[in-house]
């Protein structure tokens, strides 16, 4: 067994996701009927056999009713699980002591668990009407970041566009954000995050950039010259499926969510997918490894999308693309030990950018190429892009050290939004003023 | 378990010399206002990664080792940055490093600052897990501080009301309950011992999470923890699930047992398992 669950494909329905449907259920009830589940509590019982289980029996037999099971009296292994209504459970627990009959409380007040639940719920259905009202220092799922996204565009139509780049395997869609004060095919910089659907302080940070550059412009001096010069696209959820199956199913969840006849393990490592060093050192053709490169380059809709993008624009001068964890700045390679042709130069603007980075909040970031700062790792974004001639290709790995690694609490959003900004403004105004 | 004997590092007088084909690696890395500064003669910034990969895989694996030998909740530390080190590596036996590092509380307390300081030796066996450790810190709370620390966790934790309904710690939002943290700094004292034991040159883990709670009792007036966490390894990015079983009661020598999952490949997954009692004194403490 590997990672938190499985991949939820099991027989029959957990009963976590039973009671959930049940209290979904009673929600509706409330909210229809307005019945009240006040001081309502819900007994687990273990019937030791047999003739215990028939005593549970009679209990359902009872006119006028005394319990609601949820899960009835099956067999003497299985728990038996029993809404007691709150003038019930005196006679009801007596009955089950007098008989010896083991229980224990499952949900202590079912009114107070509707009640949060619904507000939850509400929550987080409450899809924010305006880019203002957004919390930009909580985690969001897919859906709320795909309306934030819409809502951005249509407040800001005069620098942002969204674009449907491709489909993910599960065929969600695969955006892009567009910053751009006109001109043609002006040269671009690229910025993804997320391409790991666990690093979500990275979504969280892309997001915050994205609404400071639209508030920044014609404000701000470098990033105005910048935006006048040229466009920035930005790719907030570079792996959508992965990113679905870390708010569902299992939050520590990186690879997309392909799947291939006759394989046993999910998904393939979407940043060691690229044409560049395929299959080499540090990746790994095992499916069932957190870094699986796929069966060949691009094979992964994921990636094939943002290949066919930035080639067919034909004009990136910069890519960016953002991890998490571990605190570094690194350049290419990842799959070589040799040093790229401009090293001397992407050695030093990293070095500006973290020094930037952390006038902010004195966060210390090292830097270096991926291979000598990081680990040994083929197949990965920046060096294709690299090889393609984008010159200044970067990757980041936010916020922390370890300490909470990839459940960085949200208090964390904002002041690593804020440094990381910093640092990537440094690479964007060193593209503009050295343009090739 | 009491580390093995450091073999003496050549610069000391009279030290004796590790065995032939061996290369010193010497890297000064003096890291104050800017996050890195590479000093003149210490090669390009290729070495320095090598180098700096290297020392902060030494500083982990010490941190690991001592927080597991403290055998505390309140002395947790977690390192801060690598101020200064040296490395031999020979081919054939493995890997010497010698290391200076500061350390803050792994559970920061509201106005304090407390930045440590530790000096380690760490031999990293070429390809066997459980690096040989020597290390020293200084400036950390008081002896009386920790032990009311301590008890006062020990307390609040035999008031925990059965929380065996409790999963994932932090949550997805990094959030852990105020009422739940002296669980999360005893699982993360647990899981030191079982990063210490499974880092190797190349491997090295981070506690992603505790995910589950089988068992939370007293025993003899001892906290009986039996619990699931999942470790991030980080070369391999692989998430191993990890079970702990520790009975820890304040100033009484910690008792770890665990088995871990391994990958699962197409020949077959394993286990890894291993226990422990920590030093109840600790001569350097």
């Amino acid at each position: 067994m590997r990672g938190t669950a499985t991949p939820g494909t099991g027989p029959g329905l957990p009963a976590v996701h039973r009671t959930t449907l049940l209290i979904c259920s009673f929600i509706l009830a409330t909210a229809l009927g307005q019945m009240n589940f006040t001081g309502d509590q819900v007994l687990r019982v273990l019937a030791r056999d047999e003739k215990q289980l028939s005593l549970l029996r009679d209990l359902e037999g009872l006119k006028p009713q005394k319990v609601d099971f949820w899960r009835g009296p099956a067999r003497p292994s299985l728990p038996v699980d029993m809404r007691v209504p709150f003038s019930e459970l005196k006679d009801i627990k007596a009955y089950l002591e007098s008989h010896g009959l083991a229980y224990s409380i499952m949900i202590k007040d079912i009114q107070v668990l509707l009640d949060e639940e619904r507000e939850t719920m509400a929550k987080s259905r409450r899809l924010e009407r305006s880019t203002s009202s957004f919390s930009y220092s909580s985690y969001h799922t897919l859906e709320e970041i795909y309306s934030w996204i819409d809502n951005l565009v249509t407040e800001h139509s005069d620098i942002v566009s969204k674009i449907h780049i491709g489909n993910s395997f599960e065929n969600r869609s695969i955006l892009v954000l567009k910053f751009s004060t006109g001109g043609s095919q002006r040269p671009a910089i690229w910025i993804d995050t997320g391409i790991h659907s666990r690093e979500w302080i990275t979504h969280a940070t892309g997001i915050w950039i994205a609404k400071k550059i639209v508030n920044d412009y014609s404000k701000e001096g470098v990033l105005t010259e910048i935006l006048n010069a040229m466009d920035i696209f930005i790719e907030l959820v570079t792996n959508p499926d992965g990113f679905a199956f870390t708010h569902s199913m299992n939050r520590l969840w990186r690879k997309n969510k392909s799947t291939r006849p006759g394989v046993f393990c999910i998904g393939v490592d979407l940043n060691r997918n690229w044409n560049s060093g395929f299959g080499g050192n540090g990746s790994n053709n095992n499916p069932c490894s957190e870094t699986y490169h796929g069966p060949s380059p691009q094979s992964e809709p994921e990636v094939a999308a943002i290949v066919n993008f930035i080639t067919g624009h034909g004009n990136f001068k910069a890519l960016i693309s953002i991890h998490s964890y571990s605190q570094m700045l690194m350049y290419p390679y990842g799959h070589s030990l040799q040093p790229v042709a401009n090293q001397e130069e992407l050695y030093h603007l990293a070095k500006g950018a973290v020094k930037a980075l952390y006038k902010v909040h004195g966060i210390e970031y090292i830097f270096g190429s991926i291979s000598t700062t990081l680990y040994v790792a083929s197949g990965i974004t920046v060096d294709w892009a690299y090889d393609k001639g984008i010159k200044y290709a970067f990757s980041f790995e936010l916020r922390d050290t370890g300490r909470y690694g990839f459940l960085l609490p949200a208090s964390q959003i904002i002041p690593t939004a804020q440094e990381t900004w910093l640092a990537i403004l440094t690479i964007m105004e060193h593209t503009r003023t050295h343009p090739y | 378990m009491q580390p093995r004997r450091q073999p003496q590092p050549a610069s000391r007088p009279g030290g004796r010399r590790p065995a032939a084909q061996l290369f010193a690696l010497l890297l000064l890395l003096d890291l104050e206002a800017v996050a890195v500064a590479v000093p003149a003669g210490a090669g390009g910034p290729e070495d320095a990664g090598l180098g700096r990969g290297l020392l902060q895989q030494a500083a982990q694996a010490a941190l690991h080792f001592f927080n597991f030998r403290a055998g505390s909740p309140s002395a947790l530390r977690v390192l801060a940055s690598v101020q200064e080190g040296r490395a031999w590596v020979n081919p054939e036996k493995g890997c010497k490093v010698e290391l200076v590092f500061s350390t803050e509380r792994y559970n920061p307390q509201e106005g304090e600052e407390h930045l440590g300081k530790c000096s380690a030796q760490v031999f990293f066996k070429n390809q066997k897990p459980r690096p040989a450790i020597n290390v020293t810190c200084t400036r950390l709370i008081e002896k009386k501080k920790r032990q009311q620390e301590d008890y006062l966790l020990y307390k609040q934790m035999k008031q925990l009301k059965n929380p065996l309904d409790v999963v994932s710690i932090p949550d997805s939002h990094g959030h852990i309950d105020p009422s739940l943290r002296p669980m999360w700094d005893l699982a993360f004292l647990g899981s030191s011992y079982v990063m210490w034991e499974k880092t190797t040159r190349f491997l090295r883990y981070n506690l992603a999470q505790l995910s589950s709670v089988k068992q939370w009792k007293t025993h003899e007036g001892a906290i009986d923890f039996d619990y699931t966490v999942l470790l991030h390894e980080f070369s391999t990015q692989e998430i191993i699930p990890c079970r702990i079983h520790l009975v820890w009661y304040p100033g009484k020598p910690l008792k770890v047992k665990y088995n871990c999952q391994e990958l699962q490949t197409p020949e077959g997954s394993g286990t890894e398992e291993g226990s422990a009692v920590a030093p109840a004194q600790l001569s350097n403490f």
